[in-house]
């Protein structure tokens, strides 16, 4: 099937791009490497008037290490490059094998950071054919009142399933959006919002230019859970960074992905194992306090009382690969 | 824009195609440039067969990225691998290994294949495993092809050294 038709467009500067917003309606697409966009509009859940691709951009590009120690990563580059970057491999392995745990070689190949950041999010009733949708009838995300996935919700509970935003959050990374008003950088965590249709606070005229980390010698663990090897979306991820070494951590910051609508902080958990040690104990009593941290789940992709067992066992599985990291 | 021409280099010759925004790289390939051997299979970045390398010699989806977004870039495809009637030393260890049946998914594995030599003649199975993670074969399965490629570096113009 073609795409449906639009404008393209491919600024060669920033500020091209941000005039660009400036000028145009909300029918404006950005396109990073396009893996989700492309696919979306060929399943005809976005059609856009406008399409925006960002990789011509050279204020998007790169890797930098600035002057204090952070690292400032483009927003367009894309995650093969990020995945072979010396010293991100060097600083922050865990960061690294969340950007590799996205898709396949193929994907990431065209794939950007800001694209992962902002992947749109997603649920088993609508990310599906026209034709499979038009059969089930369209929803909150598509323009009726009702919600598929939980009858009577009135909001949309499509989930975050990318695979880089918990290990970024989990280094306080922050993210600076740009649009021709201005510049403003937030924390990443407060970048999501719990709303599947409005999933970001980003404004229609602005733009994900950059992603800072700010320096750090914790430690820091990812895993991803998938149904296969090879290349899937993740049933859930976490991301787990501690300071001090062993079964000792005076702070803790553990972020789960792909399980709800925005990345979810298990700060209580985090409590419980700086006040009980890393130790089995500590982990028990994490993982009690999982039922009540997730609250209500949706049965979108796994059921419900699956995704609370997955939380368990990520989170047991994360912190013994904590305790045993060399110090 | 929403129609207009774009200069696409394929296998070393520049085109000059008209393409509107309606179509993929892939759309170029197959129905501009009546390039076939590029398969179309589920345009949606799940199968692979429609990989191609791009100039820097990595496997990309042909079907996932719009065809205005390749003015003035160049790809390979795999008619772009023989060269003066020699294959190319993956495309004969693909025969010689057996790693072909139906030949559906062949030149997008083949490409994908040929992608991961050009990050190391030498790969080991890390990087081949990486590299085939996003082609599906639905006939060979995945191990004549490693085997194939884990090979492909015997091969000189073809021909086996
Ligand atoms: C077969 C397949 C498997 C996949 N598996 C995974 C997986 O395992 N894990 C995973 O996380 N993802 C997966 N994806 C989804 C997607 O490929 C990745 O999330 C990828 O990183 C998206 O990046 P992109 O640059 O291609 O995004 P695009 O498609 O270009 O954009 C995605 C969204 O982000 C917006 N956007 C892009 N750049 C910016 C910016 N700079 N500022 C503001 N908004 C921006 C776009 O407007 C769009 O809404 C998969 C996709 C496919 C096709
Ligand atoms: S046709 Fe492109 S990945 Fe299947
Ligand atoms: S040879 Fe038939 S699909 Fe691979």
């Amino acid at each position: 099937m073609l795409l449906p038709e639009h404008d393209f467009i491919k600024p060669r500067s920033l500020a091209e791009g941000l005039a660009v917003l400036r000028d145009a309606p909300p029918g404006v697409r950005l396109l990073g490497g396009g893996t989700d966009v492309v696919f979306n509009m060929r399943c005809r859940l976005m059609t856009p008037d406008t399409v925006l691709s960002l990789r011509d951009i050279p204020e998007l590009q790169g890797v930098d290490v600035l002057p204090d120690g952070s690292l400032r990563l483009g927003a367009a580059t894309r995650l093969t490059d990020l995945v072979a970057d010396p010293v991100l491999r060097e600083r922050y392995p865990a960061l690294v094998k969340a950007f590799r745990a996205v898709a396949s070689r193929h994907v990431r190949n065209m794939a950007t950071l800001g694209g992962n950041l902002c992947l749109d999010t997603r649920c088993w009733f609508t990310n599906q054919t026209k034709e499979w949708r038009d059969a089930k009838g369209p929803c909150l995300k598509t323009g009726k009142d009702v919600c598929h996935a939980i009858q009577g919700s009135p909001i949309c509970v499509a989930l975050n399933n990318a695979d880089s935003p918990p290990a970024l959050i989990a280094v306080d990374a922050t993210v600076t959006l740009a649009s021709h008003r201005g510049e403003r950088t937030l924390p990443l965590r407060d970048f999501y919002r719990e709303d599947g249709i409005r999933h970001t606070v980003l404004e229609p005229d602005e733009v994900l230019t950059e992603v800072t980390i700010p320096p750090t010698r914790d430690r820091l663990v990812f895993l991803k859970e998938t149904a296969r090897q090879g290349m899937d979306f993740s049933y859930g991820t976490i991301a787990i960074r501690a300071d001090g070494n062993g079964a000792r951590a005076t702070r803790l910051h553990i972020v789960l992905g792909s399980l709800t609508t925005a990345p979810r902080d298990l700060s209580t958990a985090g409590e419980r194992l700086v006040a009980l040690g890393l130790g089995d104990d500590g982990i028990d009593a994490a993982c009690a306090t999982i039922r009540d941290a997730l609250g209500p789940l949706t049965n979108l992709y796994s059921p419900a009382a699956y995704k609370r067992e997955l939380a368990r066992t990520l989170l047991r599985k994360a912190i013994v690969e904590l305790r045993e990291m060399p110090a | 824009m929403k129609k207009g021409f774009i200069t696409l280099t394929v296998n070393g010759d520049a085109h000059e195609v008209a393409v509107s925004s309606r179509h993929t790289l892939l759309d170029v390939l197959r129905g501009k440039l009546q390039l076939m051997g590029t398969k179309e299979g589920c345009t949606t970045g799940s199968c692979g067969v429609c990989t191609v390398n791009n100039a820097r010699g990595e496997a990309v989806l042909s079907c996932l990225t719009p065809a205005l977004e390749w003015d003035g870039q160049a790809v390979t495809t795999i008619e772009g691998l023989e060269k003066n009637g020699q294959l190319a030393p993956i495309q004969q260890a693909f025969i010689d290994y057996h790693a072909v049946q139906c030949g559906f998914c062949t030149p997008g594995v083949i490409m994908s294949a040929q992608a991961v030599l050009n990050l190391t003649p030498t790969p080991g199975e890390d990087d081949i495993n990486d590299g085939l993670a996003g082609v599906i074969c639905r006939c060979t399965g995945h191990i004549k092809v490693k085997e194939a490629i884990r090979h492909a570096g015997d091969y000189v113009a073809g021909r086996k050294a």
